[in-house]
């Protein structure tokens, strides 16, 4: 797959995968966070803010701010701390 | 509007912003008293501002529901400035033990006029099917609801400014002296005077009440609320538990608030309580029992809140037993819901009017002595 | 729930300050216990790579994470990574969330590291997709081997500036401008102290010379004045600032790009000293408020000790020296006397580190022209959607501290728990009223420090075995 925005000289030795997000697959490497895989693949949007409506994204990169949060099996996880793994079903929070 | 040398001779100083110190000052006010009211920290900033908000008849005590109707009018009168919500209210019975017990107390409380009606697992499970279906009775009560108790502060500061009430707050009253008949508040800002003093500060009031020399059998209750994050709707109706274990309502913004009087530790001379892990985890496990969706919603945010009480888990409102021109108002249990009410009762009473509804004389806790000289 | 693992000391946090302070009180014959929500230790500094081997090719960082990681493995310290820390309670139960549920360590004493958090000060167009912060930016590239953005704007004040520009042209990626709110002589103002550490010196010197070198504009004395686009970043709007950094004051321009890193400084994360009830200082040379310590990390509260950037931004370097006094200090107070003598001759060389770690954080402190470019539309807390114009008309009717602002609107009660907006509402309100950071106050530190799943922390359970407490009279 295209290297784009990743800066790994060693990708090529790395596993990939891929995960679903809103039903869409998207490739990803061992070790990345949903929210690398899904910034690599051009997705930046994760969700509207329920407090002004407005669209959001990775922030802070670091598990505090709670932008990036997306749901999996219904349950709400910060896409920079949740590894990509193969399989896995990310949806937008509801 | 706090502000230093304040000279002038109040007719009343009320210590403690809160809701039942609030609404006596503005009613005091009201009534043509010049009155002051002085707050350590920020207006509702105490049990008042951090309680569960829950508006619910069905947990209030037989003997209190007169006064917690009322004060329920008040809240619903104040309406979106403090986001009053009637929702209905369902106590919810696991197993049959608890429904003996829900059956008898609510029947006593329909008695004191709460307008409650039992409901079957069905009838429960089509009002609010996102509880679980191990439901095997329940009461309701359509009255019951919720309010913001964060808006509390904002919603006071209007109304005392509106009432003319002198308001210091982040002053902290250090020591009480009395002068020529007057009390004189000993403060940072310096000293404050006044014919009369109301003390209602919560889980401070043993310690006030202290510095005129009188003792109280009060102790404090440190209450556990927690809040979800903004969820998807998953339940109505405010949510109670045949134990009055659990308190549990879904704001409109989608947060849930998870109470029942589980308790954390410290003590209000500390500042703050401490949550308690185990305390917490019970609460929450009661809670995800009763609406099962809840296990997947994220727990936003922890706090504890005093609620004093004296033995008799009766309120203290009325003279402050030996010493002339001095009240004391709290230990109310459900004082959020009869705050309003009480505390304008309280003001009646140092107005020199003769209160609507009967108060709780504190005297019944005070030593012989104190009563005899409280008669004299 | 079951009994906890009992420990002498635990440490919460494992980049430079809490992995040394473990290593050196493992060594003293202390019973430690390491908790950090990272998968490996290094903290955000060191954060160690997700590629290949985990080896860091290279850079100096790296070899630096790499060789703490490995002292980590190879001492007596009980490492719990990929536990998130959610409730501590006094005398200490440390309560965390880890990959196999809930998980609770105790320890009459405990080091709490937690490190720092990103400051901001918002523009119009901040919570765009595509706006991340400097350090978070940091952690992307060094840690997640990716770029922000195609074409980046690196923006706001610090070292940070530089490393990530750096960082980002290193890596082959395409700069469009750095945008710096100090100028040249604000940097030159803080040189002297600067000169404590002429090798980091060096290495800032090198960072600025390869963004030269690439011919990237570099904007000294400008500042964003709002971020544009629809559903993602296409632009910034720039301008020059004043002295004040009021960026609003004068011309504004346009540059293109499709990510900002934005930031303005870090600020020492003390959520867990407050709900312990530490007592906290706010020393803006240290990056604002700060737990109180003395220099071998102690505090207010018995057997609670903090070190590294949590007890003042003073960088990774000092970080990791304060860290070994730390250790040290916890061992020496748990009787272990031999430990007295090396607490005391470390401590030169850990106030050495300080003092470049402080002009650096000085250097990036935002000042208070910042806050015209925040236009009564623009969002201040992120989480509740709050705008300037409902926190302004919320301090004008009387809230005047954090938890008074915090009542009356919400700001600060969404899942970050006022992590990213509180310090501009504390500005915002001491420009409205002039009142101190310290009447301003802290907001109060509420559990659980980061959000937690409900079913996660009740776990499995029988409801008839829950213990039901008598209930109160009816």
């Amino acid at each position: 797959m295209p290297k784009g925005l990743r800066i790994d000289e060693t990708l090529a030795s790395r596993r990939s995968f891929h995960f679903s997000f809103e039903g869409r697959e998207i490739p990803a490497y061992e070790g990345e966070s949903v929210a690398t895989a899904l910034l690599a693949a051009g997705i930046t949007k994760l969700r509207c803010s329920p407090g002004d409506g407005g669209p959001r994204g990775l922030f802070c990169a670091m598990g505090v701010c709670q932008e990036c949060v997306v749901s999996v099996a219904g349950q709400a996880v910060e896409a920079c701390r949740l590894l990509a793994a193969p399989g896995l079903d990310v949806k937008v929070q509801p | 509007m706090s502000g230093h040398d304040d000279s002038t001779s109040y007719d009343l100083a009320v210590i403690g912003g809160g809701i039942m110190g609030s609404a006596a000052a503005i009613q005091a006010a009201e009534g043509g008293m010049q009155t002051v009211l002085i707050e350590k920290s920020e207006l509702g900033s105490g049990a008042s501002g951090v309680n569960a908000g829950t508006l619910s008849l069905q947990i209030k005590r037989v003997r209190l529901m007169p006064y917690a109707i009322r004060g329920h009018a008040l809240w619903e009168h104040a309406g979106d400035r403090v986001g009053f919500r009637r929702t209905g209210g369902l106590t919810l019975a696991f197993t049959e033990p608890e429904a003996e017990r829900l059956t008898t107390t609510m029947a006593m409380k329909k008695e004191a006029g709460a307008p409650i009606v039992m409901k079957s697992p069905a009838e429960v499970a089509a009002l609010e099917p996102g509880l679980n279906k191990q439901v095997v009775l329940a009461s309701y009560c359509a009255e019951d609801g919720y309010a913001n108790s964060s808006l509390t502060g904002v919603y006071y500061r209007g109304l005392l400014a509106g009432a003319g009430v002198r308001v210091h707050e982040r002053l902290a009253v250090d020591g009480i002296a009395r002068s020529n008949g007057a009390f004189i508040l000993i403060t940072a800002a310096g000293p404050i005077r006044a014919k009369r003093i109301l003390i209602a500060c919560g889980g401070w009031m043993k310690d006030v009440a202290a510095m005129l020399g009188v003792d109280l059998p009060i102790r404090v209750r440190i209450n556990t609320v927690a809040v979800t994050e903004r969820c998807p709707p998953v339940v109505g109706s405010v949510i109670g538990h045949a134990t009055g274990l659990l308190t549990l309502k879904q704001k409109t913004n989608g947060t849930i608030l998870i109470g029942g009087g589980w308790q954390g530790r410290g003590t209000p001379k500390d500042g703050r309580g401490e949550v308690v892990a185990e305390s917490l985890l019970t609460n929450l496990r009661l809670a995800q029992f009763a609406v099962p969706a809840l296990g997947s919603s994220r727990i936003a945010r922890v706090w504890t809140g005093f609620e004093p009480n004296v033995p008799d888990f009766y309120p203290l409102a009325g003279a402050l037993p030996g010493v002339p021109d001095a009240f004391i108002l709290g230990c109310v249990r459900g004082g959020y819901t009869i705050g309003p009410y009480i505390g304008r009762l309280m003001g009646d009473l140092i107005l020199g009017r003769e209160p609507e509804m009967p108060l709780f004389d504190p005297a019944r806790f005070a030593p012989a002595k104190a009563q005899a000289a409280a008669t004299h | 729930m079951s009994a906890p693992d009992a420990f002498d000391l635990a440490v919460i946090g494992g980049g430079p300050a809490g992995a040394s302070a473990a290593i050196e009180a493992g060594r003293a014959g202390l019973r430690v216990v390491l908790l950090d929500e990272g998968r490996s230790a290094g903290g955000q500094v060191y954060r160690a790579p997700v590629s290949g081997t985990g080896a860091s090719s290279g850079q100096p960082d790296g070899a630096v994470g790499d060789r703490l990681r490995a002292d980590l493995a190879a001492s007596t310290v009980d490492c719990r990574f990929d536990h998130r820390i959610w409730l501590v309670e006094r005398g200490f139960r440390v309560h965390g969330l880890g990959p196999d549920g809930p998980a609770t360590v105790e320890a009459p004493r405990l080091v709490i590291a937690v490190g720092a958090q990103e400051r901001h000060r918002p523009v119009p167009g901040w919570t765009l997709p595509g706006v991340i912060g400097l350090a978070g930016a940091t952690n992307l590239i060094k840690s997640q081997k990716i770029l922000p953005g195609r074409r980046v704007v690196v923006a706001g004040s610090g070292p940070l500036l530089l490393l990530v520009a750096a960082s980002i042209l290193k890596a082959g990626g395409e700069l469009a401008a750095v945008i710096d709110a100090n100028g040249r002589m604000d940097w030159l103002r803080h040189a002297p102290q600067l000169m404590a550490r002429p090798d980091l010196v060096g290495r800032g010197a090198k960072w600025l010379a390869a963004i030269l070198r690439a011919g990237v504009p570099l904007l000294s004395r400008h500042a964003l004045r709002r971020i544009v686009g629809d559903d993602h970043v296409e632009g910034v709007v720039a301008g020059p600032v004043t002295g004040d950094w009021d960026p609003s004051a004068s011309g504004e321009f346009q540059i293109a790009c499709d990510a900002v890193c934005f930031g303005y400084g870090l600020a020492p994360a003390t959520e867990t000293t407050r709900l312990l009830g530490v007592k906290h200082e706010y020393v803006p040379d240290m990056g604002g408020w700060r737990a109180v310590t003395l220099p071998d990390g102690s505090t207010s509260v018995a057997g609670l000790y903090v070190c590294g950037d949590g007890a003042g931004v003073l960088g990774a370097a000092a970080a990791a020296l304060q860290g070994r006094v730390t250790g040290l200090a916890a061992a020496r107070d748990s009787g272990h006397a031999n430990a007295a003598d090396a607490v005391e001759r470390l401590l030169p060389q850990a106030a050495r580190a300080g003092r470049f770690g402080m002009a650096m954080t000085g250097l990036a402190l935002p000042r208070d022209g910042l806050l015209s470019a925040m236009t009564p539309e623009t969002i201040i807390c992120r989480c509740e959607g709050l705008r300037r114009a409902d926190i302004d008309s919320a301090i004008a009717a009387g809230s005047q501290t954090l938890n008074g602002l915090k009542s009356a609107t919400r700001c600060g009660m969404g899942p970050c728990g006022g992590r990213v907006c509180e310090d501009t509402a504390a500005a915002l309100i001491a420009q409205h009223t002039g009142l101190s950071r310290e009447a301003i106050g802290q907001s109060t530190s509420r559990p659980p420090l980061r959000p937690v799943p409900l079913g996660q922390l009740a776990g499995a359970f029988n409801y008839l075995d829950l213990p039901m407490p008598e209930p109160a009279p009816q």
